[in-house]
């Protein structure tokens, strides 16, 4: 057999870096040769599909001692890249302090991909379904190059160009209201919406953060939506409408009108953009809606979150 | 009294093939390896249609590691397959015309190399145009896909004086109902182990819902006699109908005989979505009319039906939905047209409902609008017109008469879920606006085996073995509808039998009896059918041998677990072991004859029907348009219960296709190319969708003196969910769904605060 048909069957091989600067070392000798890997999950379905090669060389990024952790810190959460989607679903420090991100991610996939996928290979994937919940609660991005850590802000990155050199080690989930004496209520929403109930790909998701005073004025409000391939984005017009304000039927009629009006999703073959973005105007009034008729479900700093797919 | 494991006590047993299934100890046909072996891979063209200006292998075959390549070139018998009638080419010569056409096949050492070995053949295409809709195939200027124009097949049926009757009517209704490119979706993909035997014979292990048939294909293509193939085809891990015509089998034979060595072919999911076949997409255009009082006067149904390039049994499909377009209903007058279009499409063939699925949906729709109209309930207007016992068939024949159709009629009116309609409790009522809840009934009526014109052979054989085994054969097939288990159960309840006295062989053309296919809900009324037949000689042929061991009365006698027993106190006098060694000869007993016909001469009339109500409560969220079926009730009348377990696992999981049917499922096609490839677009239900409540009412009764017994109750299932689903939509939103899979969007509204 020759040699180029040897190559061409052999399987990849796996490098263990033992830390972020190794990990880049490895990217920048074998260059468009290597991948990095942290599930697998996405990258399997695509080779599957042969819609990527299956590289040369593939960087697990598993083998980095500490890149799962999921931690409380004195002013947010701090969740490893690594750390599997199942893990940060089940974790009582992410439960507590970011339940939206919870909701979102459990309606990643199915229960298997998210024993084996990852937070940090959802985020770079750019279009993942935790993307808006992330947005919405205003995460940061920690990268290291290879040498330094660099943080920057999710809807930043998002903006920016897709490649970046060096790898993503950590999401920031600040506590933006900690310090505060605080008798805002807090309340989040997350919505998937598939052709399916479960373990499918989005057509449209919407994250909502918010923050009320007792007098029912939102103080603060962060509304993303993404779904499909669109790349997540604010929906800052709706917010601006809603932002100290006290949101009546005719403010939801403004609120829905600019929503549908921002939100741009990418082509779906399976869904026309008008379903899609009636989906996330309706889904977004409904929210309000509804923390208008019932103030108390949200309680106090504990959000409503619980329907991740409706 | 429901179906379900409380009420059927010590009838709900464990299935003999459950814990290997569960467990995953049993090794599939495709699970199975042999020494020496090679693997086989098919080259598909990458054209909806296209001319093969030529194909060079010879760079794939100086490839080490591989053994084999073949093309048309290589086949010794007829280059076509095809179960009524052989158009569909193993490997295209000059012409391909769907994505799934075959055009070469490779042999090699590994998977690997063998996909490497596909890349180095070298086909030349000239591209033609796409025939991708049947309306427009029709035409007198689409190109030609066959020979004899792009008719597959077209059957029409009329009776009465139409244009009168349309005439006469008070209210008429007019719609086009359209169904989705259904797949069947097995969890095991096709494939199989080919293995040419040291006697000259080639064993063929593969799954196929007919070991005779595919038998008798292999060795019109291989050109050898039929007794040199032996096809094993059970364990088979689902199939639906999407097994029963030939898939990767004519590849593996081909190989394993040119390479003289074993070879191993297993579709990846890719390969199984693009080659495979699929429910007929069909457009069904109807008018309906009823006097003021909603007396169906007038019927009229045109059916448009895309068979993909090649025949299988697009013909059959046709003339089954021909007559349900017809279905439980009398009218004064009726007309249908219908025809099944070759196109460049995916192949369209056999799949669970055979055609019914369509037609019910459309027909059932039919009556839902009418009665709108009427201003009258759904279900009372099915009353008004449905047949009597004494009635004759859709098509005018001779059929079984039952009472079925007034019984399930009955049993969804006084099912808890219509009751529930009729009174909606205040906690079945939604708080938030853009839920709406919404209840819709369908009706069924499904005939079983394959109709009058086509040989329908049935049969079974009975013995007592060396080893003291009773030992049951049938040429059915185990797709995991429980078929061992069905079989198990009547020897068990009928005989007296124990479970651990049987041997059940089945799938094995070698060794089983030819009792025809498992196919049209056929195979345990059948097998019910040869139990039956075989009850008294059997019986009589083991007393008296046991009688002669003994030294005793036969009479005396009675089969019991373990062996002979004594009538009177139970007593075991002979074990089977023994009975076996003390016999002067063997005891065999066998019997043959066809599924029951209507004595008519309409191609594709039946004579056994199964009646079916099916009752759903679904909400509809109008933010996103989706559905949720959140309760279901059906009623099936097919006489006694066979085996409690299989029932109810054949109604609910018909269901769940159906609910696929209707809400989720299709495999888009655009321009002749698959857009759903894999599972990850192609969207089955899941258990979030089928999470509802779920009642089964089985009606046992049947007339006196009917003789035959359980009827089929294999596709009913997955029949009447669809119209049910899309009435209980309309009910909630007032909007009428007449293509499936229902698009959200039909049914999305803009929230509005109160």
């Amino acid at each position: 057999m020759a040699m180029e048909e040897k190559e061409r069957l052999r399987s990849p091989s796996v490098w263990l870096p033992r830390d972020p600067g190794e990990a880049v070392r490895l990217k920048e000798a074998f260059g468009g040769d290597a991948v990095y890997v942290a599930g697998s999950t996405l990258l399997r379905t695509q080779w599957e599909a042969g819609t990527a090669p299956v590289p040369a060389h593939l960087i697990d990024l598993a083998s980095i001692p500490g890149l799962d952790r999921i931690e409380e810190t004195d002013d947010g959460l701090v969740i490893g890249s690594l750390a599997r989607l199942r893990d940060c679903a089940a974790h009582p420090a992410a439960a507590g302090k970011a339940p939206l991100l919870v909701s979102a991610v459990k309606a990643i996939a199915g229960a298997s991909v998210r024993n084996q996928a990852t937070l940090g290979g959802n985020v770079v994937y750019r279009v993942g379904d935790s993307m808006p919940a992330l947005l919405a609660l205003d995460a940061e991005l920690i990268w290291h190059d290879g040498r330094t850590e660099e943080t920057i802000g999710a809807a930043e990155w998002l903006a920016g160009p897709s490649a970046r050199p060096g790898i993503l080690t950590a999401i920031r989930l600040p506590d933006r209201e900690s310090g505060m004496t605080s008798n805002r209520r807090r309340w989040f929403a997350f919505h998937k919406v598939g052709r399916r109930e479960a373990f499918v790909p989005s057509l449209v998701t919407v994250a909502i953060a918010a923050s009320v005073a007792p007098d029912g004025t939102i103080a603060d409000i962060r509304i993303a939506a993404g779904g499909g391939q669109t790349v997540p984005r604010r929906l800052t017009d709706a917010e601006r409408l809603l932002a100290g304000r006290i949101p009546d039927a005719e403010l939801l009629e403004h609120v829905y009108d600019a929503a549908l009006e921002q939100y741009a999703p990418a082509p779906d073959p399976f869904a026309a953009d008008s379903y899609r973005k009636r989906t996330a105007a309706n889904l977004i009034a409904a929210e309000l809606w509804k923390s208008l008729r019932e103030p108390d479900r949200a309680g106090k700093g504990d959000g409503d979150a619980s329907e991740s797919i409706d | 009294m429901l179906l379900n494991r409380s009420t059927s006590r010590d009838r709900w047993r464990v299935r003999p093939d459950g814990p290997g299934k569960v467990t995953g100890k049993l090794a599939y046909l495709t699970d199975m390896t042999a020494p020496n072996m090679l693997h086989g891979m098919v080259l598909r063209s990458p054209h909806p249609h296209a001319r093969i200006v030529s194909i060079q292998t010879e760079k794939a075959m100086a490839m080490a590691g591989v053994h084999a390549v073949l093309t048309y070139a290589d086949v010794p018998g007829l280059n076509r397959f095809g179960i009524a009638h052989p158009d569909h080419p193993v490997f295209c010569e000059d012409r391909v015309r769907f994505v799934g056409d075959a055009v070469a096949a490779v042999a090699a050492d590994t998977p690997e190399l063998a996909a490497e070995a596909l890349k180095r053949i070298e086909v030349v295409y000239e591209p033609l145009p796409v025939v991708d809709d049947p309306e427009l195939a029709l035409r007198d200027d689409a190109p030609r896909l066959h020979e004899q124009g792009n008719v597959l097949h077209s059957n029409d049926y009329a009776f009465g004086d139409l244009e009168a009757a349309f005439a006469a009517c008070a209210h008429i209704v007019e719609e086009t109902y359209v169904t989705p490119r259904q797949m069947h979706v097995y969890m095991e993909t096709e494939g199989g182990l080919f293995v040419p035997e040291e006697n000259g014979r080639l064993t063929v292990y593969s799954p196929t819902q007919h070991g005779f048939m595919d038998r008798m294909q292999l060795a019109r293509i291989l050109n050898r006699p039929e007794a040199d193939i032996r096809v094993v085809s059970s364990p088979i891990g689902g199939s639906f109908g999407g097994k029963d015509e030939l898939n990767v089998q004519p590849y593996g034979a081909l190989l394993a005989l040119a390479c003289g060595r074993p070879v191993k072919l297993h579709n990846s999911r890719f390969e199984s979505v693009r080659a495979g076949l699929k429910r007929h997409p069909m457009r069904i255009a109807m008018r309906t009319g009823a006097d003021a009082s909603g007396k169906l006067l007038a019927h009229q149904a045109r059916i448009v039906s895309d068979a993909g390039p090649y025949s299988t049994l697009s013909a059959e499909v046709l003339n089954f939905a021909v007559e349900h377009v017809l279905g439980p209903y009398r009218y004064g007058a009726a007309e249908v047209k219908s025809v099944s279009v070759f196109t460049n499409n995916g192949m369209s063939g056999e799949f669970r409902g055979f055609g019914g699925n369509q037609a019910i949906f459309a027909l059932e729709g039919q009556l839902d609008r009418l009665a709108g109209k009427l201003g009258m309930d759904p279900w009372e207007l099915r009353r008004l017109n449905l047949r009597k016992p004494e009635d004759p068939g859709p098509f005018g024949q001779p059929i079984v008469p039952t009472d079925g159709a007034r019984q399930v009629w009955e049993a969804l009116l006084e099912s808890r879920l219509w009751r529930e309609r009729s009174s909606p409790s205040a906690e079945a009522r939604p708080r938030e606006p853009w839920r709406k809840i919404g209840y819709g009934a369908a009706f069924v009526m499904h005939g079983s085996g394959l109709g009058v014109g086509i040989p329908d052979p049935a049969g079974g054989r009975l013995a007592l073995a060396a080893d003291g085994k009773i030992e049951a054969a049938f040429g059915y097939e185990e797709f995991g509808q429980g078929l061992i288990a069905s079989l198990e159960q009547m020897l068990v309840e009928s005989y007296g039998f124990g479970p651990g006295d049987l041997r059940i062989v089945i799938g094995d053309t070698d060794v089983v009896p030819d009792s025809g296919s498992s196919t049209a809900s056929r195979a345990t009324s059948m097998m019910w059918k040869s139990l039956r037949r075989l009850h008294g000689p059997f019986t009589e042929r083991l007393l008296g041998a046991a009688a002669e061991a003994l030294g005793r009365e036969a009479r005396t006698l009675r089969i019991g677990e373990g062996g002979i027993r004594s009538l009177e106190s139970g007593e075991l006098l002979l074990s089977y072991g023994d009975l076996a060694r003390a016999a002067s000869e063997p005891i065999v007993c066998e019997t043959s004859f066809s599924f029951p016909a209507s004595p008519v001469e309409r191609v594709g009339s039946h004579y056994l029907y199964t009646y079916c109500s099916v009752a759903v409560k679904a909400e509809v969220d109008t933010r996103t348009g989706r559905v949720r079926v959140l309760d279901q009730f059906h009623a099936v009348a097919a006489g006694p219960v066979v085996n409690p377990q299989g029932f109810l696992g054949q109604i609910e999981g018909g269901s769940g296709m159906a609910l696929g049917f209707a809400l989720t499922e299709d495999a888009v096609m655009e321009k002749g190319v698959y857009l759903t490839r894999n599972l990850d677009t192609y969207l089955i239900p899941t258990i979030a969708e089928l999470s509802g409540t779920f009642e089964v009412l089985p009606i046992e009764e049947l007339p006196e003196g009917d003789e035959h017994g359980p009827r089929g109750i294999g596709e009913v299932g997955s029949v009447g969910l669809a119209p049910a689903i899309a009435q209980a939509v309309y009910d909630a939103t007032g909007k009428r769904a007449s293509k499936l899979p229902i698009d959200p969007e039909l049914l999305q509204e803009r929230f509005r605060a109160e």
